[in-house]
Protein backbone atom coordinates (compact mmCIF):
# COMPACT_ATOMS: atom_id res chain seq x y z
CA UNK A 1 0.00 0.00 0.00
CA UNK A 2 0.93 3.47 -0.53
CA UNK A 3 2.43 5.00 2.35
CA UNK A 4 1.49 8.59 1.87
CA UNK A 5 -2.36 6.98 1.49
CA UNK A 6 -1.86 5.00 5.18
CA UNK A 7 -0.71 8.85 6.22
CA UNK A 8 -3.32 10.19 5.07
CA UNK A 9 -6.17 8.42 6.07
CA UNK A 10 -4.37 8.39 9.60
CA UNK A 11 -4.30 12.14 9.70
CA UNK A 12 -7.91 12.07 8.17
CA UNK A 13 -8.72 10.12 11.27
CA UNK A 14 -6.92 12.56 14.04
CA UNK A 15 -8.92 15.76 12.62
CA UNK A 16 -12.01 13.80 12.54
CA UNK A 17 -12.10 14.34 16.04
CA UNK A 18 -11.02 18.14 16.31
CA UNK A 19 -12.92 21.39 15.67
CA UNK A 20 -13.68 22.32 12.50
CA UNK A 21 -11.66 25.52 12.51
CA UNK A 22 -8.81 23.68 13.76
CA UNK A 23 -8.44 20.95 10.97
CA UNK A 24 -7.03 21.96 7.86
CA UNK A 25 -4.08 23.43 9.89
CA UNK A 26 -3.62 20.39 11.87
CA UNK A 27 -4.21 17.77 9.16
CA UNK A 28 -1.47 20.26 7.23
CA UNK A 29 1.48 20.34 9.82
CA UNK A 30 0.73 16.66 10.71
CA UNK A 31 1.32 15.45 7.47
CA UNK A 32 4.09 17.40 7.44
CA UNK A 33 5.42 15.98 10.35
CA UNK A 34 4.65 12.68 10.01
CA UNK A 35 6.46 13.01 6.00
CA UNK A 36 9.77 14.11 8.05
CA UNK A 37 9.61 11.18 10.50
CA UNK A 38 9.23 8.59 7.96
CA UNK A 39 12.04 9.94 5.89
CA UNK A 40 13.83 10.23 9.04
CA UNK A 41 12.91 6.76 9.54
CA UNK A 42 13.78 5.49 7.09
CA UNK A 43 17.58 7.17 6.36
CA UNK A 44 18.06 5.42 10.12
CA UNK A 45 17.39 2.68 9.07
CA UNK A 46 18.81 2.50 5.15
CA UNK A 47 15.58 1.30 3.17
CA UNK A 48 12.65 2.59 1.55
CA UNK A 49 10.17 4.48 3.34
CA UNK A 50 7.56 1.66 2.48
CA UNK A 51 4.20 0.86 4.04
CA UNK A 52 6.14 -1.42 7.35
CA UNK A 53 7.67 1.63 7.93
CA UNK A 54 4.78 3.91 7.87
CA UNK A 55 2.83 1.55 9.80
CA UNK A 56 6.20 1.45 12.55
CA UNK A 57 5.79 4.86 12.59
CA UNK A 58 1.71 5.56 13.35
CA UNK A 59 2.20 2.71 16.01
CA UNK A 60 4.07 4.94 17.87
CA UNK A 61 2.23 7.96 17.20
CA UNK A 62 -0.42 6.39 18.94
CA UNK A 63 -4.20 6.27 18.31
CA UNK A 64 -6.22 8.36 16.61
CA UNK A 65 -8.37 9.88 19.06
CA UNK A 66 -5.25 10.14 21.63
CA UNK A 67 -3.22 12.03 18.99
CA UNK A 68 -6.45 14.52 18.71
CA UNK A 69 -6.81 14.53 22.51
CA UNK A 70 -3.34 16.21 22.77
CA UNK A 71 -4.37 18.97 20.65
CA UNK A 72 -7.34 19.86 22.21
CA UNK A 73 -7.15 22.27 25.02
CA UNK A 74 -7.15 21.08 28.24
CA UNK A 75 -11.46 20.68 28.79
CA UNK A 76 -13.10 21.58 32.39
CA UNK A 77 -13.70 19.36 35.07
CA UNK A 78 -17.29 17.42 35.40
CA UNK A 79 -16.63 15.54 38.30
CA UNK A 80 -13.91 16.13 40.77
CA UNK A 81 -12.54 13.11 41.62
CA UNK A 82 -13.26 13.17 45.36
CA UNK A 83 -16.74 13.64 44.34
CA UNK A 84 -16.80 10.50 41.95
CA UNK A 85 -17.72 7.88 44.57
CA UNK A 86 -20.90 9.90 45.97
CA UNK A 87 -21.53 10.43 42.86
CA UNK A 88 -21.93 6.77 41.71
CA UNK A 89 -23.86 5.97 44.87
CA UNK A 90 -26.38 8.49 44.17
CA UNK A 91 -26.97 7.62 40.80
CA UNK A 92 -26.76 3.73 41.19
CA UNK A 93 -28.78 4.45 44.63
CA UNK A 94 -31.71 5.85 43.10
CA UNK A 95 -32.02 3.38 40.16
CA UNK A 96 -31.83 0.39 43.40
CA UNK A 97 -34.23 2.80 45.29
CA UNK A 98 -36.57 3.17 42.28
CA UNK A 99 -36.44 -0.64 41.58
CA UNK A 100 -36.86 -1.55 45.48
CA UNK A 101 -40.41 0.29 45.20
CA UNK A 102 -41.72 -0.05 41.53
CA UNK A 103 -40.96 -4.10 41.93
CA UNK A 104 -42.74 -5.47 44.54
CA UNK A 105 -45.65 -2.65 44.16
CA UNK A 106 -46.05 -4.44 40.61
CA UNK A 107 -45.27 -7.98 41.24
CA UNK A 108 -47.65 -7.91 43.73
CA UNK A 109 -50.19 -5.49 43.71
CA UNK A 110 -52.77 -4.58 41.50
CA UNK A 111 -52.81 -6.58 37.84
CA UNK A 112 -51.55 -3.89 35.60
CA UNK A 113 -53.19 -2.69 32.76
CA UNK A 114 -50.63 -3.91 29.57
CA UNK A 115 -52.81 -3.80 26.77
CA UNK A 116 -52.77 -7.79 26.50
CA UNK A 117 -54.30 -10.37 28.32
CA UNK A 118 -51.79 -13.07 27.63
CA UNK A 119 -49.64 -14.01 31.08
CA UNK A 120 -50.75 -10.44 32.37
CA UNK A 121 -51.08 -12.39 36.25
CA UNK A 122 -48.41 -14.44 35.48
CA UNK A 123 -44.93 -14.03 37.26
CA UNK A 124 -43.33 -13.48 34.45
CA UNK A 125 -46.12 -11.15 32.81
CA UNK A 126 -45.81 -8.74 35.41
CA UNK A 127 -41.58 -9.15 35.31
CA UNK A 128 -42.27 -7.54 32.21
CA UNK A 129 -44.43 -4.92 32.48
CA UNK A 130 -42.21 -4.00 35.50
CA UNK A 131 -38.87 -4.01 33.17
CA UNK A 132 -40.83 -2.26 30.33
CA UNK A 133 -42.30 0.31 32.47
CA UNK A 134 -40.23 1.74 35.69
CA UNK A 135 -37.43 -1.35 35.24
CA UNK A 136 -35.71 0.75 32.44
CA UNK A 137 -37.63 3.89 33.01
CA UNK A 138 -35.62 4.43 36.42
CA UNK A 139 -32.61 4.94 34.23
CA UNK A 140 -34.28 8.84 34.08
CA UNK A 141 -32.42 9.50 37.40
CA UNK A 142 -29.27 8.99 36.45
CA UNK A 143 -29.94 10.86 33.48
CA UNK A 144 -31.15 13.76 35.61
CA UNK A 145 -28.14 13.51 37.83
CA UNK A 146 -25.56 13.95 35.00
CA UNK A 147 -27.41 16.73 33.42
CA UNK A 148 -27.30 18.54 36.78
CA UNK A 149 -23.66 17.77 37.18
CA UNK A 150 -23.03 18.80 33.84
CA UNK A 151 -24.69 22.22 33.80
CA UNK A 152 -23.82 22.74 37.49
CA UNK A 153 -20.06 22.22 35.97
CA UNK A 154 -20.70 24.64 32.98
CA UNK A 155 -21.56 27.28 35.69
CA UNK A 156 -18.47 27.25 37.38
CA UNK A 157 -16.43 26.92 34.42
CA UNK A 158 -17.78 30.08 33.69
CA UNK A 159 -18.01 32.16 36.75
CA UNK A 160 -14.99 34.48 36.82
CA UNK A 161 -12.24 32.68 39.99
CA UNK A 162 -13.23 34.89 42.87
CA UNK A 163 -11.17 37.29 43.68
CA UNK A 164 -10.49 36.63 47.51
CA UNK A 165 -8.61 33.65 48.29
CA UNK A 166 -9.92 30.75 50.00
CA UNK A 167 -10.71 30.83 54.20
CA UNK A 168 -11.38 27.66 56.03
CA UNK A 169 -15.09 27.69 57.53
CA UNK A 170 -15.50 28.47 61.16
CA UNK A 171 -15.24 25.10 63.18
CA UNK A 172 -18.46 23.46 63.15
CA UNK A 173 -19.93 21.29 66.25
CA UNK A 174 -18.68 17.91 66.34
CA UNK A 175 -21.59 16.86 68.66
CA UNK A 176 -24.01 15.78 66.32
CA UNK A 177 -25.84 13.89 69.10
CA UNK A 178 -27.40 17.49 70.77
CA UNK A 179 -30.45 17.76 69.47
CA UNK A 180 -32.65 20.55 68.84
CA UNK A 181 -35.18 20.81 71.70
CA UNK A 182 -37.74 23.29 69.79
CA UNK A 183 -37.34 20.78 66.63
CA UNK A 184 -38.28 17.70 68.83
CA UNK A 185 -41.44 19.44 69.99
CA UNK A 186 -42.37 20.36 66.76
CA UNK A 187 -41.35 16.95 65.55
CA UNK A 188 -43.51 15.63 67.84
CA UNK A 189 -46.27 17.65 67.77
CA UNK A 190 -46.72 16.70 64.13
CA UNK A 191 -46.20 13.11 64.77
CA UNK A 192 -49.33 13.34 67.08
CA UNK A 193 -50.92 15.37 64.48
CA UNK A 194 -50.42 12.92 61.42
CA UNK A 195 -51.35 9.63 63.97
CA UNK A 196 -54.58 11.44 65.17
CA UNK A 197 -55.17 11.72 61.33
CA UNK A 198 -54.49 8.15 60.13
CA UNK A 199 -56.59 6.89 63.25
CA UNK A 200 -59.42 8.92 62.65
CA UNK A 201 -59.51 8.00 58.56
CA UNK A 202 -61.99 5.01 59.55
CA UNK A 203 -64.47 8.11 60.49
CA UNK A 204 -64.14 10.16 57.67
CA UNK A 205 -67.36 10.38 56.49
CA UNK A 206 -68.25 11.26 60.28
CA UNK A 207 -65.61 13.68 61.26
CA UNK A 208 -65.54 15.54 57.84
CA UNK A 209 -69.07 15.14 56.51
CA UNK A 210 -68.49 18.32 53.94
CA UNK A 211 -66.21 16.24 51.66
CA UNK A 212 -67.51 14.59 48.38
CA UNK A 213 -68.49 11.31 48.19
CA UNK A 214 -66.03 9.81 45.95
CA UNK A 215 -63.13 11.08 47.95
CA UNK A 216 -65.04 9.70 50.90
CA UNK A 217 -65.19 6.27 48.70
CA UNK A 218 -61.61 6.69 47.74
CA UNK A 219 -60.28 6.99 51.18
CA UNK A 220 -62.31 4.33 52.49
CA UNK A 221 -60.34 1.80 54.14
CA UNK A 222 -60.44 -1.99 53.59
CA UNK A 223 -61.73 -3.71 56.96
CA UNK A 224 -59.39 -6.54 56.85
CA UNK A 225 -56.72 -4.10 56.67
CA UNK A 226 -58.18 -2.50 59.78
CA UNK A 227 -58.74 -5.55 61.79
CA UNK A 228 -55.44 -7.38 61.40
CA UNK A 229 -52.48 -5.28 60.21
CA UNK A 230 -53.68 -1.52 60.89
CA UNK A 231 -53.63 -2.31 64.70
CA UNK A 232 -50.09 -3.00 64.68
CA UNK A 233 -48.65 0.68 64.67
CA UNK A 234 -50.59 1.83 67.74
CA UNK A 235 -47.78 0.22 70.22
CA UNK A 236 -45.33 1.40 67.94
CA UNK A 237 -46.31 4.70 67.45
CA UNK A 238 -46.52 4.70 71.12
CA UNK A 239 -42.57 3.53 72.14
CA UNK A 240 -41.82 6.11 69.59
CA UNK A 241 -43.60 9.22 71.74
CA UNK A 242 -41.96 7.81 74.88
CA UNK A 243 -38.54 7.29 73.30
CA UNK A 244 -38.86 11.20 71.71
CA UNK A 245 -40.06 12.39 74.65
CA UNK A 246 -37.31 10.92 76.86
CA UNK A 247 -34.56 12.37 73.99
CA UNK A 248 -36.22 15.92 74.41
CA UNK A 249 -35.95 15.27 78.11
CA UNK A 250 -32.09 14.21 77.62
CA UNK A 251 -31.63 17.10 75.30
CA UNK A 252 -29.28 14.74 73.37
CA UNK A 253 -28.99 11.20 71.64
CA UNK A 254 -27.53 8.65 73.88
CA UNK A 255 -26.45 4.64 72.71
CA UNK A 256 -29.40 3.21 74.26
CA UNK A 257 -31.93 5.74 72.40
CA UNK A 258 -29.99 5.55 69.12
CA UNK A 259 -30.14 1.50 69.59
CA UNK A 260 -33.95 2.23 70.74
CA UNK A 261 -34.69 4.26 67.38
CA UNK A 262 -32.89 2.15 65.33
CA UNK A 263 -35.36 -0.69 66.90
CA UNK A 264 -38.47 1.07 66.73
CA UNK A 265 -37.67 2.72 62.84
CA UNK A 266 -36.84 -1.70 61.74
CA UNK A 267 -39.86 -2.56 62.91
CA UNK A 268 -41.73 0.26 61.49
CA UNK A 269 -40.05 -0.67 58.26
CA UNK A 270 -41.08 -4.28 58.24
CA UNK A 271 -44.82 -2.99 59.58
CA UNK A 272 -44.94 -0.44 56.85
CA UNK A 273 -43.92 -3.50 53.83
CA UNK A 274 -46.00 -5.80 55.47
CA UNK A 275 -48.90 -3.01 54.90
CA UNK A 276 -47.83 -2.35 51.16
CA UNK A 277 -47.28 -6.65 50.12
CA UNK A 278 -49.82 -8.09 52.53
CA UNK A 279 -52.95 -6.90 50.44
CA UNK A 280 -54.72 -4.10 49.99
CA UNK A 281 -54.82 -1.31 52.69
CA UNK A 282 -57.81 0.77 50.40
CA UNK A 283 -61.01 -0.61 48.68
CA UNK A 284 -60.41 1.67 46.05
CA UNK A 285 -58.27 0.11 43.77
CA UNK A 286 -56.50 3.00 42.52
CA UNK A 287 -56.14 4.84 46.05
CA UNK A 288 -54.74 0.87 46.85
CA UNK A 289 -52.09 1.27 44.25
CA UNK A 290 -50.39 4.49 45.20
CA UNK A 291 -50.98 4.06 48.68
CA UNK A 292 -49.29 0.96 48.51
CA UNK A 293 -46.16 2.57 46.49
CA UNK A 294 -45.63 5.52 49.13
CA UNK A 295 -45.83 2.61 51.98
CA UNK A 296 -42.97 1.09 50.30
CA UNK A 297 -40.99 4.21 50.07
CA UNK A 298 -41.83 4.74 53.52
CA UNK A 299 -40.59 1.41 54.77
CA UNK A 300 -37.33 2.43 52.38
CA UNK A 301 -36.39 5.52 53.85
CA UNK A 302 -37.08 4.18 57.63
CA UNK A 303 -35.26 1.31 57.25
CA UNK A 304 -32.40 3.89 56.23
CA UNK A 305 -33.20 5.54 59.47
CA UNK A 306 -32.44 2.50 61.53
CA UNK A 307 -29.50 1.95 60.08
CA UNK A 308 -28.36 5.28 60.44
CA UNK A 309 -29.50 5.36 63.80
CA UNK A 310 -27.21 1.93 64.65
CA UNK A 311 -24.40 3.07 62.72
CA UNK A 312 -24.27 6.16 65.06
CA UNK A 313 -24.63 4.07 68.23
CA UNK A 314 -21.36 2.43 67.06
CA UNK A 315 -19.46 5.62 66.28
CA UNK A 316 -15.96 5.85 67.59
CA UNK A 317 -16.25 9.59 68.12
CA UNK A 318 -19.16 8.51 70.99
CA UNK A 319 -16.48 6.43 72.80
CA UNK A 320 -14.18 9.39 73.04
CA UNK A 321 -15.83 11.88 74.98
CA UNK A 322 -12.86 14.10 75.25
CA UNK A 323 -12.94 14.52 71.39
CA UNK A 324 -16.00 16.72 72.08
CA UNK B 1 4.35 -0.51 45.02
CA UNK B 2 6.60 -0.49 42.11
CA UNK B 3 6.83 -3.94 41.33
CA UNK B 4 7.13 -3.44 37.10
CA UNK B 5 9.40 -2.13 34.41
CA UNK B 6 5.96 -0.41 33.38
CA UNK B 7 5.48 0.93 36.71
CA UNK B 8 8.70 2.03 36.98
CA UNK B 9 8.27 3.57 33.24
CA UNK B 10 5.71 5.80 34.17
CA UNK B 11 7.56 7.33 37.34
CA UNK B 12 10.29 8.10 35.20
CA UNK B 13 7.86 9.67 32.92
CA UNK B 14 6.22 11.71 35.34
CA UNK B 15 9.72 13.14 36.42
CA UNK B 16 10.40 14.24 32.77
CA UNK B 17 7.19 15.70 32.26
CA UNK B 18 7.89 18.48 34.43
CA UNK B 19 11.20 19.30 32.80
CA UNK B 20 9.60 18.75 29.26
CA UNK B 21 8.55 22.45 28.39
CA UNK B 22 12.02 23.84 29.88
CA UNK B 23 13.96 21.41 27.51
CA UNK B 24 11.54 22.28 24.56
CA UNK B 25 11.94 26.27 24.83
CA UNK B 26 15.94 25.57 25.66
CA UNK B 27 15.93 24.42 21.78
CA UNK B 28 13.24 26.76 20.13
CA UNK B 29 16.05 29.98 20.92
CA UNK B 30 16.54 29.12 17.16
CA UNK B 31 14.00 28.08 14.54
CA UNK B 32 12.87 24.79 14.68
CA UNK B 33 10.60 22.60 12.96
CA UNK B 34 9.19 19.81 14.08
CA UNK B 35 11.29 16.75 13.11
CA UNK B 36 14.05 19.10 13.53
CA UNK B 37 13.65 19.53 17.00
CA UNK B 38 13.16 16.03 18.20
CA UNK B 39 16.49 15.07 16.66
CA UNK B 40 17.83 18.15 18.63
CA UNK B 41 16.26 16.77 22.15
CA UNK B 42 16.73 13.28 21.33
CA UNK B 43 20.99 13.98 20.25
CA UNK B 44 21.11 15.86 23.96
CA UNK B 45 19.47 12.53 25.84
CA UNK B 46 15.80 14.35 26.16
CA UNK B 47 14.11 11.37 23.46
CA UNK B 48 10.00 12.98 23.59
CA UNK B 49 7.59 10.87 21.57
CA UNK B 50 6.26 12.30 18.23
CA UNK B 51 2.57 12.08 19.57
CA UNK B 52 3.60 14.17 22.67
CA UNK B 53 5.82 16.68 21.01
CA UNK B 54 3.83 18.10 18.56
CA UNK B 55 0.59 19.19 20.55
CA UNK B 56 2.81 20.47 22.83
CA UNK B 57 3.95 22.69 20.16
CA UNK B 58 0.93 24.30 19.41
CA UNK B 59 -0.09 24.43 22.89
CA UNK B 60 2.84 26.62 23.67
CA UNK B 61 1.81 28.52 20.56
CA UNK B 62 -1.54 28.78 21.70
CA UNK B 63 0.16 30.38 25.43
CA UNK B 64 2.05 33.01 23.69
CA UNK B 65 5.79 31.38 24.10
CA UNK B 66 6.11 30.17 20.53
CA UNK B 67 5.93 32.02 17.21
CA UNK B 68 5.35 29.79 13.93
CA UNK B 69 5.48 29.99 10.55
CA UNK B 70 5.79 27.72 7.02
CA UNK B 71 8.87 27.69 5.22
CA UNK B 72 9.81 25.84 2.33
CA UNK B 73 13.00 26.32 2.00
CA UNK B 74 14.31 23.40 -0.75
CA UNK B 75 12.09 21.04 0.62
CA UNK B 76 8.71 20.45 1.55
CA UNK B 77 6.66 23.11 3.35
CA UNK B 78 7.30 22.77 7.30
CA UNK B 79 6.17 24.93 10.32
CA UNK B 80 9.07 26.35 12.23
CA UNK B 81 8.91 27.52 15.76
CA UNK B 82 10.66 29.53 17.43
CA UNK B 83 10.99 31.25 21.11
CA UNK B 84 8.62 34.75 21.14
CA UNK B 85 9.47 37.85 23.06
CA UNK B 86 7.22 36.64 25.87
CA UNK B 87 8.74 32.77 25.37
CA UNK B 88 12.62 34.27 25.81
CA UNK B 89 11.43 36.06 29.00
CA UNK B 90 9.40 33.10 30.51
CA UNK B 91 12.37 30.52 29.19
CA UNK B 92 15.00 33.29 31.36
CA UNK B 93 12.61 32.99 34.47
CA UNK B 94 11.89 28.59 34.11
CA UNK B 95 16.00 28.28 33.62
CA UNK B 96 16.29 30.62 36.88
CA UNK B 97 13.47 28.26 38.94
CA UNK B 98 15.33 25.16 37.27
CA UNK B 99 18.22 26.13 38.64
CA UNK B 100 17.40 26.48 42.07
CA UNK B 101 14.66 23.40 42.21
CA UNK B 102 17.94 21.43 40.97
CA UNK B 103 19.88 22.54 44.07
CA UNK B 104 17.49 21.81 46.23
CA UNK B 105 17.07 18.37 45.00
CA UNK B 106 20.79 17.72 44.94
CA UNK B 107 20.77 19.01 48.82
CA UNK B 108 17.56 16.64 49.25
CA UNK B 109 18.72 13.50 47.76
CA UNK B 110 22.60 13.65 49.03
CA UNK B 111 21.73 14.73 52.55
CA UNK B 112 22.58 12.20 55.02
CA UNK B 113 19.91 10.82 57.79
Amino acid sequence: MDPTAIIDSYVADVVRHLPRRQRADVALELRSLLDDELAGRAADADRPADSALVMELLTAFGRPHDVADRYRPAGFMIIRPSDAPRFTWIALGGIALIWAITLPAIMLGVIPVTGWDYGADAWWGRLTVWWLGPGIGALWWPGVVITYTLIGALVDHRREPAPDGWTPAPPRTIDRDLVSRPGIVAGIAAGVLGATIVIALPWLAAWAPGLPGPAIEALALDPGFLQWRAPWILPLWAAELVLYVLVLITGRWTVPTLRARSVLSLATAGLLLWWSLGGPVFLSPTTDTTARLILAALAVCVAVDAVVAFRRSRSTTRRVPSLA
Amino acid sequence: MVDSPAQYGRLEQDLRKGALVLAVLSQLRTPQYGYSLRQALAQRGMPIEEGTLYPLLRRLESQGLLASQWQADDGPPRRYYELSTLGTGVYQDLTSAWGSLASVMNRLLTEED
